[in-house]
């Protein structure tokens, strides 16, 4: 196969655009966030769809506002949100497999459902791998977030790939549930009979503190467990500060943490909670382990 | 006593064994000496292994039978000496002075210190490395003297300067990167503290100790025109 790099080119970029993967695996023990995209599903069906490997870089893209450039022909695959999408100017469905040409110019505009879109390229934008990976972060990559003017590589064969299998329908129904499945976190039990209860029972509702390090919700639940000795915490860590601020750490989220783990939500929650906007309302739903 | 953990499984994958013990070499010991027998034990099956200071955590690559774990934890010999922790001691050169660090002067008076005491109290002392946690490089030190604890700031700063050394409640530390941060900053290191193009980012290891030695702004400016690595003894 002919690999000649081509690039997409940021001509114009609102914040929180990045090149995220599976994120990096093995060196939370010096300090380094897992990184990686915040719905691992929508990035995954991005990947697959393109028949790249799983562990392929994509765009991740969590603002409206974002116009990119094409210089060379390729394959790429939107998966996540459903949002407004223009190819040369033209309105174009938001999912699924799209030929590429020479200087194809996309648009992403309003953001109808969901709060990020994956834009998977055939076999994955080739920007630095540090440490097993491509995702970006401050202080590891040289970038953290895409600005106008950045060039992010990827593979051309020189022409357009042609794809024949039938338009895969991609419905984001499984993010518009309010439930969100978790397992008590190691703190949970310090908690009082109402607070525990309170945990299930409460609808919370999502602030605009939002980032790719944590989610707060807007309401508080009391807290009485004292502060404790740092200890490790991981993507889907709930905090409870002692103020009774919830806060649900997210992919970029430091490896250590101070304020007592109260939940810990699974893998397809947290793809369910990068989907969900500032009010979207949740519940929690304890899960046993078996 | 304590000395055995117990065991908390948090999700399918994850666990984590506490000990109720207080932050000592001791219970640093159990925690380095139990990691290793993990890593022995569960070869290929472990992802990744993480400390807290009273905390290991344990991610497994696959879903694992919390009965097993149980089981083989009840097996361990709680008399069996741990491991001596290693004797290794970095030497990271700090110019302890207001240039470098802001807050040193505020701290020494409200301390009722001379800033030279300051100096002394913080660099005589020999600091445990327990783990790596906050940013990328940030190491969790033990061993700071009990007249220097100080609460953090109530209002962060929004940049803390990278190589910057800083004491925090009970705990002292260095700022690998620039960023925001809550503690207080008496000095900073020329040195490099975290380079993610290594296959080993940083230099010191859990367990190992490191200490401050103090050298004028000249040498300071000198150091980060000429960057060397970091000595150990």
């Amino acid at each position: 196969m002919i690999r000649d790099i081509g690039y997409l080119k940021i001509m114009k970029t609102g914040p929180g655009t990045s090149v995220q993967d599976q994120g990096r695996v093995g060196f939370t023990n010096f300090g380094v966030p897992v990184s990686g995209g915040l719905d691992t599903r929508s990035l995954t069906w991005a990947n697959h769809l393109l028949k790249n490997e799983v562990t392929d870089a994509v765009l991740e893209i969590c603002q409206p506002g974002l116009t990119i450039q094409f210089d060379s022909p390729t394959l790429i695959c939107l998966a996540g949100a459903r949002t407004a999408i223009k190819l040369n100017g033209k309105l174009i469905s938001s999912f699924g497999l799209l030929e590429i040409n020479s200087n194809d110019e996309l648009k992403i505009g309003l953001f109808y459902e969901g709060s990020v879109l994956y834009l998977g390229i055939k076999n994955g934008f080739q920007s630095e791998m540090i440490m097993n990976s491509r995702s970006w972060y401050a202080g590891i990559t040289a970038t953290d977030f895409a600005k106008k003017r950045d060039l992010i590589p990827y593979f051309t064969n020189q022409e357009i790939p042609t794809f024949t299998s039938s338009k895969v329908k991609w419905k984001l129904d499984w993010s518009s549930i309010q439930i969100i499945d978790a397992y008590a976190g190691p703190e949970f039990k310090l908690l009082d009979k109402k607070s525990q209860e309170e945990i299930e029972s409460m609808q919370f509702t999502i602030s605009d503190l939002k980032n790719r390090m944590a989610i707060q919700v807007v309401e508080l639940l009391q807290n009485g467990i004292p502060e404790m000795a740092t200890a490790p915490v991981f993507p889907g860590t709930v905090q409870l500060t002692s103020g009774g601020k919830l806060i649900m750490l997210t992919k970029d989220c430091q490896v250590t943490g101070g304020y007592p783990r109260i939940l810990q939500l699974t893998d397809q929650a947290l793809s369910v909670l990068a989907q969900k906007n500032a009010k979207d309302k949740i519940r929690f739903h304890l899960k046993e382990l078996t | 006593m304590g000395l055995k953990p117990t065991l908390t499984q948090i999700s399918p994958l994850i666990y984590e064994f506490e000990w109720n013990l207080n932050i000592s070499d001791t219970l640093l010991q159990l925690q380095l000496s139990l990691k290793t027998k993990l890593l022995e034990n569960f070869p290929n099956k472990i992802l990744e292994l993480r400390i807290g200071f009273k905390t290991l955590a344990l991610v497994f690559t696959k879903p694992m039978e919390s009965a097993k774990l149980i089981d083989w934890l009840g097996s361990l010999n709680p008399e069996e000496a741990a491991e001596p922790l290693p004797n290794k001691i970095w030497q990271i050169p700090v110019c302890y002075a207001p240039e470098t660090g802001r807050d040193l002067k505020t701290l020494a008076s409200e301390k009722n210190l001379k800033q030279e005491e300051v100096i002394l109290l913080h660099s005589q002392e020999l600091y445990r490395l327990h783990f790596y946690g906050f940013l990328p490089g940030f190491m969790y030190l033990n061993g700071l003297h009990t007249s220097l604890h100080t609460p953090r700031k109530s209002v962060p700063d929004r940049s803390v300067p990278a190589g910057s050394i800083a004491i925090g409640a009970s705990q002292t530390g260095i700022y690998p990167s620039s960023s925001p941060g809550g503690w207080h900053l008496i000095g900073q290191t020329p040195l490099s503290l975290f380079d993610p193009r290594q296959a080993k980012p940083v230099f010191a290891s859990a367990g190992e100790q490191i200490e401050f030695v103090p050298i004028s702004l000249r040498e300071f400016e000198n150091a980060k025109r000429h960057p060397s690595q970091p000595q150990f003894k």
